[in-house]
């Protein structure tokens, strides 16, 4: 713990500090463009530069000088402020002077710094650099002239998404940063480049010239693109979503967000349900809420009614539904669309267990039916820090492109109950192995073969539990917590043949085994369960209601309410809350809060934001996994309604996926 | 114009009232392109309260001050005192006739995505794409 001076103040920092970090710490701040702490230490920005003793009699740059016992730092002397402005200045004479028409503008670290360590006139009279244009595809708007040569994108491309996408070109004052030959940036987190750009150089294409930062009102939110929980900040001006940027949360998303979580946002203007619609004669006509209330009441249920869960819902929808149904003495709940049944009496055996954090922590891994890249983007960055520490990763399933050294053991499930002996000695001897089952693992049937391993294996031990499951909705861990599952799965709600059906924006169920069912569709965006209802009452997206998640590694979020829902939608609950008095049964909250609070009641874990606790793994079943692993997830860009309506999202899939150049060029 | 409507009106041009005055105590001094007449007060008549000579209009048809044209205008209110014809220069080809103001007339500019102009507009925030069976 060396011990130094910051501008007089005496502190001491932990061992291995920078002398950026020791000034951070002593409160002071240090301007910067390259330095990140998320990405490794480059030093080519020059902008850090603080005056330390001893050392040579010159300003040194304090992101690359490691704090050393008795150093003498100033940040305050008039050398470094000369050298800041010099720096400054330097930077300045190759960048345009544009930022009234930058969409940086105003929330620009160059324009900031520039104000408060830079000359108050420009001294530059020749000519600047220009570079030109390069394409980085459908998210990333270039505009390379305003490159300051900070690197932080090709650090970022290289040590977090793990890909050799983007580098420079050339050297000095002609240096460029580009992708290989032009093409487009495809890795599922390519868009973070656009936060970590300091300048204007890389923008969002999506939002291009639509808004300045001052003019949006920013909500916290909470992802539902994947089961991650992503914690999100929601820009939006007036009743239009217009961007997604991440919050920094280091348990759950770091500082990154996926791709699809970023500009699925797109989806939320179009294909929406605005107004009520009813089935007369086959064909669906608008209609009044009277009118579908009726309808529904109509049915003459009784207590034949049975509920659906969505993937993208929140808790408190689930929960009002199930009050509701449990007022009209129904149990039929079920979450799980595509008709999995695994058990779910503990739910230890089917969450997260390691945390994604703690899954850094990890020296063997063994990835039963994942395609982690494309079911949860930033638990593939966790993955990778873990290998890069030195772990081993074994993957049961067909090939995907890792972005880490990975041994693929073959797609048939079965090869679990044989593993060879490299494997098992591998995992058997780690300090801190890990399985990671994924939505491919549970539909092959091997839960049970994992968690018979974890306890060979000895999985949970003092301090580290390495057993998880990786879900893919962000309604699922919330929709177990809440009881929305069925012993036999879907099938059990087919089998007791309901007189109405309530699908909370579930699109991914077939509606066949439902045919002689009264089919409610509650939800916000017309896809297939909207083309199959008979009834279509109109809800509100995740951005359009408040609401608590669950993400898979059990840590309870809230959300809060950005915007309206568009038209005649309304909340979730309220409609629920409707249909409570078209069935004439009470289900004991009249707002939003008496339902939260009766939720709570029912459920504490949900009280509490932070990681629920699900006690110990149970002791494994007899099933044995059998067949070929397929992953469900087709295609990464259009995994639900709201990503599927997006234009970008469906750019983005014909584009970098299916190699689609005309539909590129058809959308400039 | 029947002779009842100039008894019984005042909206369009001048009430018999105004025309007497005009024709005992006003000096008709020229007529514009749309058919005003301009009225000064007889040499030693009644000036306006700011010691100024005294001028009017009588508009043919609609009592609307924007029908006055600019060079008028600038006659009547006092801006230069010999008349249009002789104290400006002849309007340029590339001059538009004068147009009296529009508003509340059929003839009315109406904003894009104005019902009147077939209610298409660009698009803007908020704007949403609502779903139908169809689609």
């Amino acid at each position: 713990m060396p011990k130094v001076t910051v501008d007089g103040q005496e502190i001491e920092v932990p061992n291995g500090a920078t002398v950026l970090q020791a000034c951070e710490l002593a409160g002071k701040e240090i301007p910067r463009f390259c330095y990140h702490e998320r990405l490794s230490i480059a030093g080519n920005c020059r902008m850090c530069l603080v005056e330390v003793k001893p050392g040579p009699p010159k300003p040194q740059a304090s992101c690359a000088l490691p704090a050393t016992e008795g150093q003498e730092i100033r940040t305050d002397s008039e050398m470094v402020k000369k050298a800041r402005e010099g720096v400054m200045e330097f930077l300045l004479i190759n960048h345009p002077l544009d930022c009234p028409i930058c969409d940086q503008g105003g929330e620009c670290d160059l324009q900031d710094q520039a104000m408060a360590y830079g000359r108050g006139a420009s001294r530059y009279h020749e000519n600047k650099r220009a570079v030109t244009e390069k394409y980085m595809g459908p998210l990333i708007k270039t505009w390379m002239t305003r490159c300051i040569h900070c690197t932080r994108c090709v650090r970022f491309s290289e040590e977090i998404a793990g890909v050799d996408e983007i580098g420079a070109l050339y050297r000095g004052e002609d240096m460029q940063i580009t992708t290989y030959l032009e093409h487009a940036a495809k890795h599922e987190l390519s868009a973070n480049v656009i936060d970590l750009c300091p300048v204007g150089a890389l923008t969002s294409r999506p939002y291009a010239f639509e808004a300045r930062p001052w003019e949006l009102s920013k909500t916290w939110g909470i992802d539902v693109s994947d089961a991650m929980g992503t914690n999100i900040r929601i820009d939006a001006r007036m009743r239009e979503v217009l961007r997604v940027l991440p919050r920094n949360n280091d348990d759950v998303n770091e500082e990154w967000i996926s791709d699809k979580a970023r500009w699925q946002v797109d989806g939320l203007t179009r294909r929406r349900l605005d107004k009520v619609w009813i089935r007369r004669g086959g064909k669906l006509e608008a209609a009044s809420w009277d009118e579908a209330f009726a309808v529904i009441a109509g049915a003459n249920a009784g207590s034949s009614v049975a509920a659906i869960a969505g993937d993208l819902l929140d808790c408190e929808t689930m929960f009002a539904a199930k009050k509701l149904l449990g007022a009209l003495g129904s149990t039929l709940i079920e979450s799980r669309q595509t008709g999995m049944d695994y058990p779910v009496d503990n739910l230890a055996a089917v969450n997260f267990n390691s945390t994604f954090a703690g899954i850094e922590e990890a020296d063997a891994i063994l990835i039963v039916g994942s395609h982690i890249r494309w079911e949860a983007p930033l638990v593939n960055v966790r993955l990778r820090k873990a290998i890069k520490r030195g772990a081993k990763v074994f993957v049961v399933g067909p090939h995907w492109e890792t972005t880490y050294p990975a041994e693929f053991l073959g797609d048939d499930a079965a090869v679990l109950g044989d593993l060879p002996s490299h494997v098992a000695d591998a995992m058997s001897q780690a300090e801190r192995p890990a399985i990671i089952v994924g939505g491919a693992g549970l539909a092959a049937g091997a839960l049970d073969t994992a968690l018979s391993l974890a306890g060979k294996w000895n999985l949970v031990r003092d301090g580290w539990n390495g057993f998880n499951v990786l879900h893919m909705a962000a309604a699922r861990m919330g929709a177990l917590m809440l009881g929305f599952a069925q012993k036999g799965g879907l099938r059990d709600l087919a089998d007791a043949k309901p007189k109405v059906l309530l699908s909370l924006g579930a699109d991914e169920v077939n509606y066949q085994q439902f045919a002689g069912s009264l089919k409610v569709y509650i939800g916000h965006h017309g896809d297939k369960g909207a083309h199959a209802a008979d009834v279509i009452l109109p809800a509100s997206a995740y951005t359009e209601k408040a609401g608590t998640y669950v993400n898979t590694e059990g840590r309870v979020q809230m959300s809060d309410k950005a915007v309206f829902a568009p038209g005649d939608a309304r909340e979730d609950w309220t409609i629920l809350r409707a249909l409570a008095d078209v069935f004439g049964v009470s289900v004991g909250f009249d707002s939003f809060d008496e339902l939260r609070a009766a939720m709570i009641a029912e459920v504490p874990a949900l009280g509490q934001e932070g990681l629920a606790s699900y006690g110990a793994l149970p002791q494994p079943g007899t099933g044995t996994p059998k067949g070929k692993i397929a992953y469900p997830i087709k295609d990464f860009y259009l995994t639900n309604p709201i990503a599927r309506a997006s234009l970008v999202m469906q750019r983005c899939s014909a584009e970098l996926l299916h190699g689609d150049a005309d539909f590129a060029e058809a959308a400039e | 114009m029947g002779i009842l409507s100039k008894i019984f009106t005042w909206w369009d041009g001048a009430t018999v009232g105004t025309s007497l005055f005009s024709a005992l105590n006003g000096e008709h001094v020229g007529t514009d392109g749309l058919g005003n007449q301009y009225f000064r007060a007889k040499k030693g008549g009644r000036g306006t309260a700011e010691g100024l000579e005294r001028r009017w209009v009588i508009y043919n048809g609609a009592n609307d001050a924007s029908r006055v044209p600019a060079e008028w205008h600038g006659w009547l209110h006092h801006t230069y005192d010999e008349l249009p014809e002789s104290h400006l220069p002849p309007p340029k080809i590339w001059e538009t006739d004068y147009t009296p103001n529009a508003t509340g007339t059929a003839g009315a500019y109406r904003p894009q995505g104005a019902l009147e102009r077939g209610g298409k507009r660009a698009g803007a925030t908020g704007d949403y794409e609502a779903w139908t069976p169809d689609a």
